[in-house]
């Protein structure tokens, strides 16, 4: 090397800009050489080479063929290679045969395989030999070039029988074992040969090449975008490759993901630089698989000052709203939509609306964000005002539901509904939205257009969706078409596997029991049981993965429906046997003790079953039930309470304002109380109610 | 839809384009031997020659008919044009009836023959399923597909186990003692358990007495997108955008949808689709902007040296 630098600093007086090959100290111009290439004589070429800088033939040839690839004519530069017998020159520069130790692709390396040719020489043939390669795969010849390209990996494995020593090797070598390394897999994918390219990938980052940071970082990401995107699946890595329990993807997108995470590593160790696209194919790849919770992490990770805060933020909250985790997610965006940061950044505000509109203490926070994104729902974002309409209608029926008077009620359910129309009026062919409405409608006591949007919903779904068969059954209950229900859950039975059919098994007991068909309710119960027992053995080991748990039959729900409709038939002790279930899973809930008190209080133990009403709003305060019993049953036990009965019996009402049985009740406590019109305007409403009262409450299927 | 016929048909545009793919893609089972494969191959095309309006001769004498007809271009045009006829996918279509016996004949390289169509079938057969048109034959085709996959994942859903880099890899090597292999990987499942019996009870929509609503004027043209729609769909837009061998067309094609889907995802505020429609647009604007440096190139300088 010193050598050359003397040379070439002698000679400074030579125009850079004019080609030039030096060898041995000595430099010299290639003018004269090129002519005579150009007239296709290669060994007067050559041999003015050897003369000009005292080469040996291969020395002058693979000089010869370099000239030729960098001056774009691959074609001559492979007759010039073709010259050389490369193999031959391989052959001599392995170890003798004796010496030969049985390969080790360990990450342990010994520096004592130090080769016995110089690697100055295997440098050049192999150089040589790469330019093959390339030559070829510029002709399109991409078998041949890849053969080329296998050689040299396999002289390079050959000569360093452990693996590349870091300390030992000369550049240039190390830099066409590189190159080599990194062209083999782009040729086989050329070649359209992919599991061959996969092989190659797997080589180059599984054997010692003593690639730099970049170069090997590079090769992971092209290995983990073939993997992502190529449609191809190989077989995965064997596991014969594995090293004491060490990790070994079994299938494609394991190994792509791990392979992206450790090049996010890489750069938090300041090994490698940042790649946007890195966490891009991430990405893609977590949330093609659901594992946003991974991904949030990995954003958690990144290095301050990679990404934009907001960026940040916003991603995050999108992770964390994804796996369910809303209450993160919308700190996330309250940071994103502070006043300082981007209030009006339309994405977070909508996000922030949905994430409110599922809550009601946040609905009208909700109310808010969507307001301002419809007021910035124009440009390019004109298209998404339906959904910030759409998202406020959702939003103002939530707030409806806490709010403090009749009349804030009722005005707040009018604007909600008068919102959703719009949102429809936009997107009026958005299925969420029909079902949205149906709902809405429903919860209004609007059956008959609650109806027409269940049908557009099962209609637009093509009844794939169990919601909307729910809904339907639900507002047909509701107008006491109880057979027409019952045909609308046998459909939507044929339309569903058999692991999503806890929630129509229900329906099918309730709508049994709504007639009074009680001895019919114990079939679903029973199919139910057996769904929970084959949930149990066929879930096992992945119980806890949170993608599962929403279609899950719950099981202590099943247990407790069961005691009820035991209690229902007055078949005390069955009914005894499933409440032991239903506390066995839960042990203190209110829904268990509102059960026991009915049971007792069906049984003329008033003290006991009052007991056990009190215990349950001890447990639950707004237990809406347990409010109406315990007030119905104080109101009967002593008339001295008929004011405490009327505080709980309104005070459910507050909470859910048209439960019929509390109206009735209420309506007993007023004409106890000598207050008849009252009453007669309680006992209107409970009848009034009672001919829309579905067999489940319609929030129950949101 | 489930995964593994998703990354099916991005097999078939794969295959499709090159020769040597084929071995590595389906391998073919021992028991079939070349004059079976020959045999069924050819049968397939003589019963295309009465459906479609002409048959290219040269699929009839050819040697190795299936993966003729697989790659014949022409063929494809005729077929993919019957199947987006308004009328089609009824279940008297003749069509349909050769793409459910062609695939039945378990021959894998026909087998690709059908999925090729998978595309249009499940596109257009998506567009229509709320119109209540007569779709038997589109689902006879649909519903073969899916017992095959269910007969081949044999009860199981297809899942990934996401790396924990806190424990060493093929790929990396970390200084922690490796803990016990009982370790918090978490676990994602790709794909559920396909349920064998779930199969025949759609043929039977449409007879239910609710869903008897009389506005088929109005053509809906937004179709429903559960994920489990969705993310096939991202896969294969995902393999169209960043797969190998980029044909422009089928690149533009999939940088509009990607577009359309990404705000479809707004919609719809799904945020996990939100997040994977957004980091393909955000690669495809990755790609354009990168300066695409060759690092398997040869430094070049004017001075050679040895």
């Amino acid at each position: 090397m010193s050598g050359n630098e003397s040379a070439e600093s002698s000679q400074a007086d030579v125009d850079p800009s004019v080609r030039q090959v030096c060898a041995n100290g000595i430099c010299m111009q290639t003018d004269v050489v090129e002519a005579k290439l150009d007239e296709g004589n290669i060994q007067e070429a050559e041999s003015a080479l050897r003369e000009g800088l005292s080469l040996n033939f291969e020395e002058a040839r693979a000089l010869l063929g370099r000239l030729e690839y960098q001056r774009g004519n691959v074609e001559g530069a492979l007759r010039v290679f073709d010259g050389i017998d490369l193999q031959a020159a391989i052959q001599r520069m392995q170890p003798s045969v004796t010496e030969k130790q049985p390969s080790k692709k360990g990450r342990t390396r010994s520096v004592e395989s130090v080769p016995c040719v110089s690697q100055h020489a295997a440098g050049l043939v192999l150089e040589a030999i790469y330019l093959k390669a390339k030559s070829l795969q510029k002709l399109g010849r991409l078998t041949e070039a890849a053969r080329e390209c296998v050689s040299v990996l396999d002289a390079v494995e050959k000569i360093f029988d452990n693996g590349i020593p870091e300390v030992l090797v000369e550049n240039k070598l190390q830099e066409t074992v590189s190159r080599a390394v990194e062209l083999l897999p782009e040729i086989w994918k050329q070649a359209g040969c992919y599991s061959e390219a996969m092989s190659a990938y797997r080589r180059a980052l599984l054997s010692q090449w003593n690639l730099d940071n970049d170069c090997c970082a590079r090769i992971q990401k092209a290995f983990a975008v073939f993997l992502l995107y190529s449609g191809v699946e190989v077989c995965p890595p064997s596991l014969a490759v594995q090293i004491d329990g060490s990790y070994v993807p079994r299938n494609n997108l394991e190994e792509a993901i791990l392979l992206l995470m450790i090049l996010m590593r890489k750069v938090y160790l300041g090994k490698i630089k940042w790649d946007p696209s890195v966490l891009e194919h991430l990405t893609f790849a977590l949330s093609v698989c659901s594992q946003t919770s991974v991904l949030a992490k990995q954003l958690e990770e990144v290095m301050p000052g990679v990404l934009n805060r907001i960026d940040r933020w916003r991603s995050l909250a999108l992770c964390y709203s994804a796996t369910g985790q809303n209450k993160t997610a919308l700190s996330l965006l309250r940071k994103t939509l502070h006043q300082h940061e981007e209030p009006d950044d339309i994405l977070s505000l909508l996000l922030a609306a949905k994430i409110c509109s599922e809550d009601v203490f946040l609905a009208a926070e909700g109310v808010k964000c969507a307001q301002r994104a419809i007021t910035n729902a124009e440009g390019s974002n004109e298209h998404l005002k339906g959904v910030g309409l759409r998202m406020l209608g959702l939003c103002l029926g939530k707030q409806a539901k806490v709010a403090t008077s009749d009349f804030e009620r009722s005005h707040l359910q009018s604007e909600a509904l008068k919102s959703l129309d719009g949102a429809m009026a936009l997107e009026h062919e958005n299925s969420d939205l029909m079902f949205e409405l149906g709902v809405q409608y429903a919860e209004h006591r609007n059956l008959d257009a609650a109806l027409q949007y269940a049908r557009k919903y099962v209609d637009a779904t093509g009844g794939s969706t169990l919601r909307g068969w729910r809904l339907l059954a639900l507002v047909l209950s509701a107008q006491q078409r109880y057979p027409e229900a019952e045909v609308v859950t046998d459909a939507a039975f044929d339309e569903s596997t058999k692991w999503d059919q806890g929630p129509l098994l229900r329906l099918k007991a309730n709508l049994k029991i709504s007639q009074s068909r009680y001895i019919d309710a114990v079939e679903p119960y029973r199919n139910l049981l057996s769904l929970v027992q084959a949930q149990r053995k066929s879930y096992g080991p992945f119980r806890n993965a949170p993608q599962l748990e929403e279609d899950r039959v719950n099981e202590y729900e099943v247990w407790h429906g069961l005691a009820n409709l035991y209690s229902s038939l007055s078949h005390w002790k069955d009914a005894e046997t499933c409440l032991e279930k239903a506390r066995a899973l839960i042990e203190y809930s209110a829904d268990t003790l509102h059960t026991e008190g009915m049971m007792l209080e069906r049984q003329g133990e008033n003290d006991k079953a009052l007991a056990a009403y009190i215990n349950a709003l001890l447990v639950e305060p707004n237990h809406v039930q347990c409010k109406i019993l315990l007030g119905a049953l104080l109101a009967k036990m002593d008339s001295r309470m008929l004011p405490l009965a009327r505080a709980l019996l309104s005070d459910a009402l507050r909470i859910e304002p048209t439960n019929r049985v509390a109206w009735y009740h209420l309506g007993l406590v007023h004409r106890d109380d000598g207050r008849v019109a009252d009453a007669a305007d309680c006992f209107q409403a409970a009848s009034m109610l009672e001919e829309s009262d579905p067999v489940e409450r319609f929030s129950s299927i949101i | 839809m489930s995964d593994e016929t998703t990354t099916a048909p991005a097999a078939v545009t794969t295959a499709a384009g090159d020769q040597e793919t084929e071995s590595s893609t389906t391998p073919n089972k021992p028991h079939i031997t070349w004059s079976d494969s020959y045999t069924k191959a050819h049968d397939a095309i003589q019963s295309l020659t009465s459906i479609l309006p002409s048959v290219p001769p040269s699929l009839s004498s050819s040697e190795t008919p299936a993966s003729c007809l697989l790659r014949d271009s022409e063929t494809a045009a005729q077929i993919s044009k019957l199947l987006r006829q308004p009328d089609s996918g009824a279940g008297d279509d003749n069509l349909c009836r050769w793409l459910y016996d062609t695939f039945q004949s378990s021959e894998p390289e026909l087998h690709l023959v059908v999925l090729r169509f998978l595309p249009i079938i499940a596109g257009v057969y998506l567009s229509r399923v709320n119109l209540h048109k007569p779709l038997a034959g589109f689902e006879a085709v649909l519903l073969a597909l899916y017992s095959h996959e269910t007969a081949s994942r044999n009860g199981q859903s297809i899942t990934v186990n996401i790396p924990d880099l806190s424990h060493s890899s093929i790929y990396h090597e970390t200084n922690k003692a490796a803990k016990n292999s009982a370790t918090e990987l978490n676990l994602a499942v790709i794909s559920p358990t396909l349920e064998p019996y779930g199969t025949v009870r759609s043929m039977k929509r449409g007879q239910s007495s609710v869903a008897e609503n009389g506005e088929n004027g109005d053509l809906n043209r937004r179709i429903h997108l559960p994920w489990e729609l969705l993310q096939p769909m991202l896969r294969i837009l995902g393999h169209c955008l960043m797969g190998d061998k980029k044909d422009e067309k089928l690149y533009e094609a999939a940088i509009g949808a990607i577009g359309c889907l990404y705000e479809r995802t707004l919609h719809d505020l799904n945020t996990k689709a939100m997040l994977a429609t957004g980091s393909l647009l955000q690669l495809v604007k990755l790609a354009s902007e990168s300066d695409n440096v060759d690092y398997t190139e040869i430094t070049e300088s004017n001075t050679i040296t040895l």
